[in-house]
């Protein structure tokens, strides 16, 4: 069967916060799956299938979760399937999950992706359990001061960035870090972490799941047609790359232009920076929006900063992204991918309340994980053909 | 209707009970033979799915290493599941349904030697009521066993009667790890391990790949001479907590089994994924296969049991009797969790569908 | 000869248990077992939502027991330290009266013969209790609990510790093994791979552009010295396990001649401010008899790198050597 189109027609998250102390596991999956379940008007029975995505389970100290989690997700005696991709994974589930609609196999899926990171710790974790841990900051620095380096990009640039995205999130009900009194000031001030990152360039550890109900074209239609706004999905893709090998460019690497290549053809976009309305990108660390404005072709070599500078991905900006607050302001490493992509949904279904960018058509998602060698990425609109082909 | 998905070729790294070989050594060699065998270089390959465990080798990134190992650049389409490589086919024969690849490579693979599996498995469960108990998973089997033997509907003699079917089957399986000719009285006068279960009745603790090819319609057929075309395929889920359900029954597997269209027709052979012999007798009932159908060939689980990869071993043996010993209808069964908690069917056969 | 390289991942995790297995919890230090209503039936233990279709459960809670009936069992003869008891005993699935599903527990019968399905049990109770599944120290034959007085918790049970250890034994590989003896010697073995001439270290086995295994026969020796391309410092954060104070560099080392990029190395006796790319530095072994702490992802017995006091290399593009 061919490509089918597919729905997002529910979209529901957790209050993200340092230790959501307040829920078992299957507590906080459940908030989220049962709010994308009101979203889209829908009970338990009404879904087909389970996706699940988390990073590793080592955070959580909780071997293939999916098997304990299934029936918190109403999945008894349907398909559950269990997604791991690294950072990548909630936008990989999204995908997967969509696949599963636009296969035709089946007609409403529930996508979650969750981290309960504060039952352990994160920095343990990514160091296997040893001391002197590098996290991921510390893997990213380096990559990060190339950057820098080869744009010339002033070093207010990554502090800009989290100020912007620390304001966004207080817009966002969800979002976890609400620092009232941020300003660049304070990010500059901020203890260094990973020279020559800072404290306050850097994103939390999170508590929080992410999930989406998706369904297809009858399933889309029907809701609008019942005043609920449906994202569509345009197109959607994932490359990996290895981690590692002489001449290998973490920086812009090859897998991020070809995902982004891909998804943009699927949805017939020739000129990113003008058919794109705004963007959920996966920046846990401030210079990764310069980085991928570039790395995903929305922004010539050298010029992602300067978007930047010039406010153009504020929300009243040009190319406003991470609207919401991004992973900067809220990372639950497991759902963060999924919240890009919901909040890209959310946005084109005119559902952003305060953080909403007026007028929003098209959208676009993207996580990436790893040694920044997984990318998922999709295209969302209000409509399935919004540049009239 | 449902675009035609063949499995075209296929390779195992025989499993073994300790290999000094990384994990993704074996990846590598299990991805080129099946590669070979299927006559596809990976610039054919539209789309990479992979199966495997954080946890059983102790990494938190143990997928990572094994990417390295296929040659993924330029950058490719890939996904991972933690889950048996056997999801990961039915992730590939997902996308593959959207016609615009028409060759998937799936692996699945495992090294269960580095960990110790009584520590490991239980964080498997409910990490409340179940994981503080340090059940392990032989425990939580035997539950399972002294169940359906006190149901009547099977004996200690019928949990050595599949060992010794299985053992011997094994014996023809160049991948077996274990296989002999076991005399089932012998095998009767062994001590218990965990009543009622004997130390025959456990699989084997195994290091060992796998990779599939998989090809849609007039592709399988080009590559092919015998593709072994998955006409049906399912899987689902139930309950967690073991004392919520009837353990000597499987209604996921029978859902699966449905949904994948054992209706539609006899199979001649069929791969089930039982790692403890008695869960054979469960899941034959479940499926509802009778005495013609011949049951595990290859030996099944008790021969080999690479975790994360014995599901797609057992795709990858139902897929070789219809492409090499000429069967007409095969079916494989692989399950997930300790005690058949989630299961996936699928039927292959070697008419076009 | 191969080795093995031991690794024990050790962690306290910490789980909030919700409004529900919180109250089951905390109904556990009162030596109360207690279910929860769902649909027609009293499950036990308790669920937030209905196992068989996700519906949220109101919390209507039911106390069972105090005693059950065996409905299955089996016997633990040789107990290891994650068992909860360290005698032998039995995994059981018990139907404790008034509830409709069975939990999973200890039997403390003895022995096996007191051991079969049918039999009635009834809890054993331990005299300090914090609100955990092994409030309940086990099962014992008969109808009459074995419990204390008083005890029960002062506030709602909210949290529960869970510390987990496992010991993994990876063996070296035949080409770690190669490295590790070349890095005993105080030498840097590379691998090349013969179709795209890139170079591999730390006895990765195989090239992942071309998808080929690597041996001895593209083993090359690779340079003592090079230079840093990159860096970064790392102030420590407070886990389990963690044993840096002090924030430290990290350098990328590019070894001379070669296409290797040694990322994440330690750099010795250099103060973080004066840490700089184009800094020429060389690698440090350990010598014989002294100890290093060996970490798995280090290359074996290597040290760090130690500026050698040359000139530095001032190409700005230095920066940019990632890989």
């Amino acid at each position: 069967m061919a490509h089918q189109p597919c729905a997002i027609v529910g979209v529901g998250q957790t209050h993200h916060k340092t230790r959501r102390w307040d829920v078992s596991l299957g507590g906080l999956v459940r908030e989220a799956a049962q709010r994308a379940l009101d979203d889209a008007e829908m009970t338990w029975k009404d879904i087909d299938a389970v996706v699940i995505g988390k990073a590793p389970d080592l955070f959580e100290g909780v071997m293939k979760p999916e098997l304990y989690l299934s029936d918190a997700l109403g999945a008894a005696g349907k398909p559950v399937f269990r997604v791991h991709t690294a950072g990548s994974v909630g936008g990989t589930t999204g995908i997967v999950a969509a696949h599963h609609v636009e296969s035709g196999r089946h007609k409403r899926v529930l996508a979650v992706a969750y981290q309960k990171q504060s039952e352990g710790n994160a920095q343990f974790a990514l160091g296997s359990g040893r001391g002197f841990s590098i996290g991921a900051g510390g893997a990213f620095a380096p990559f990060m001061r190339s950057y820098m380096y080869r744009t010339g990009a002033p070093a207010e640039i990554g502090p800009m960035v989290a100020v912007k995205d620390r304001k966004n999130a207080l817009k966002n009900p969800y979002a976890h870090l609400k620092i009232e009194d941020i300003s660049l000031e304070k990010v500059m001030a901020s203890p260094m972490m990973w020279d020559p990152v800072r404290f306050l360039e850097s994103c939390p550890s999170s508590d929080g799941a992410c999930a989406v109900v998706f369904t297809d074209k009858e399933g889309g239609e029907a809701a609008a047609k019942a005043g609920r706004q449906p994202a569509w999905i345009l197109g959607s893709a994932v490359r990996s790359e290895p981690s590692q090998f002489p001449g290998r460019d973490p920086v812009a690497p090859q897998g991020a232009a070809d995902c982004a290549a891909d998804v943009y053809q699927q949805a017939g976009i020739t000129n990113p920076l003008e058919q794109i309305d705004c963007a959920e990108l996966y920046v846990p660390f401030s210079w990764y929006e310069p980085m991928w404005l570039e790395g995903h072709h929305i922004a010539e070599f050298g010029e992602g900063w300067k978007m930047v500078e010039r406010g153009d991905t504020e929300i009243g900006g040009r190319f406003p992204v991470n609207m919401s607050g991004g992973v900067l302001s809220s990372n639950p490493i497991g759902a963060s991918g999924l919240l890009r992509f919901s909040e890209a949904a959310l946005q084109v279904r005119g559902m952003a309340g305060e953080h909403q960018v007026e007028g929003a058509n098209v959208a676009i998602a993207q996580a990436y994980g790893a040694s920044a060698q997984y990318f998922s990425m999709w295209v969302v609109a209000n409509s399935l053909d919004p540049f009239g082909k | 209707m449902n675009v035609p998905v063949a499995v075209v070729g296929a390779a195992h790294v025989k499993s073994e009970r300790r290999t000094v070989e990384a994990e993704n050594r074996m990846v590598l060699r299990a991805v080129r033979a099946a590669m070979q065998a299927a006559g596809v270089t990976k610039d054919d390959v539209g789309f990479t799915c992979s199966g495997s465990g954080d946890y059983l080798a102790g990494g938190t990134f143990a997928f990572v290493a094994n990417l390295e190992a296929v040659g993924a650049w330029p950058p490719i389409a890939e996904s991972h599941v933690e889950m048996d490589g056997a999801w990961a086919l039915y992730e590939a024969w997902t996308l593959l349904q959207e016609g615009e690849v028409d060759v998937a490579l799936v692996y699945g693979s495992g090294k269960s030697s580095p960990g110790d599996i009584a520590t490991v498995y239980p964080l498997m469960l409910d990490p409340y009521f179940l994981t503080p108990l340090g059940l392990d998973p032989v425990s939580l089997a035997a539950l399972q066993a002294r169940a359906l033997l006190e149901s009547g509907r099977a004996t200690e003699r019928d949990f050595a009667e599949v060992v010794a079917r299985n053992r011997a089957n094994a014996i023809g399986n160049p991948n077996a790890q274990v296989s002999g000719k076991f005399d089932v009285d012998e095998l009767l006068r062994a001590d218990y391990v965990r009543d009622p279960l004997r130390r025959h009745d456990l699989p084997p603790i195994s290091d060992g790949a796998c990779a599939v090819v998989l090809a849609t319609a007039d592709k399988a057929a080009q590559l092919a001479e015998r593709p072994a075309w998955i006409t049906g395929i399912a899987h689902r889920i139930d309950v967690h907590q073991p004392g919520f359900r009837d353990l000597t029954v499987s209604p996921s597997t029978t859902a699966a089994a449905e949904a994948a269209g054992i209706g539609d027709g006899p199979v001649e052979v069929a791969e089930l994924m039982a790692p403890f012999s008695f869960q054979e007798l469960i899941l034959r009932d479940a499926i509802g296969l009778d005495d013609s159908v011949d049951i595990n060939p290859s030996g099944g689980a008790l021969a080999a049991n690479p975790i994360m990869a014995t599901g797609l071993i057992r795709i990858a043996e139902a897929a070789n009797q219809v492409t090499h010993h000429g069967k007409a209808r095969t079916l494989a069964h692989v399950t997930g969790g300790l005690d058949l908690q989630q299961n996936l069917v699928t039927i292959l056969g070697s008419e076009r569908p | 000869m191969a080795g093995t390289v031991e690794s024990t991942i050790k962690f306290p995790y910490k789980r909030s248990l919700g409004p529900v297995l919180g109250a089951f919890m905390t109904a556990l230090t009162e030596q109360r077992i207690m279910g929860i209503r769902s649909g027609g039936r009293v499950i036990v233990p308790p669920l937030e939502w209905d196992p068989d279709t996700g519906v949220e459960l109101a919390h209507d809670f039911v106390d069972v027991g105090p005693a059950g009936t065996v409905e299955s069992w089996t016997w633990v003869a040789k107990p290891t330290a994650q068992h909860p008891l360290d005698h032998p005993f039995a995994f059981a699935l018990v139907k404790l009266d008034g509830a409709d599903t069975a939990l999973m527990h200890a039997v403390d019968a003895g022995s096996i013969d007191a051991m079969s399905t049918g039999m009635r049990v009834a809890p054993r109770w331990k005299a300090e209790r914090k609100g955990h599944i092994t409030d309940l120290d086990a099962f014992v034959p008969g109808e009459t609990p074995e419990t204390h007085e008083g005890g029960g918790a002062e506030e709602p049970v909210t949290m529960m510790d869970y510390d987990a250890t496992i010991t993994y034994r990876i063996p070296t590989t035949a080409n770690q093994l190669r490295s590790d003896q070349a890095s005993e010697q105080g030498r840097f073995l590379g691998l090349k791979c013969p179709i795209c001439n890139r170079t591999y270290t730390g006895g990765r086995g195989y090239c992942p552009i071309d998808a080929i295994e690597l041996g001895e026969e593209h083993e090359v020796d690779l340079p003592q010295k090079g230079v840093i391309t990159n860096y970064t410092i790392i102030t420590p954060t407070p886990y389990p396990g963690q044993t840096a104070t002090e924030p430290f560099s990290r350098v990328h080392v590019w070894l001379d001649g070669t296409d290797v990029v040694l990322g994440y190395q330690t750099l010795l006796d250099v103060p973080n401010d004066d840490v700089h790319i184009g800094m020429r530095v060389e690698a440090v072994w350990a010598s014989e008899g002294e100890k290093v702490d060996k970490d798995p992802r280090m290359e074996g017995n290597l040290i760090g790198f130690l500026p050698t006091g040359e000139p530095d290399n001032t190409d700005p593009d230095l920066v940019n050597r990632l890989h």
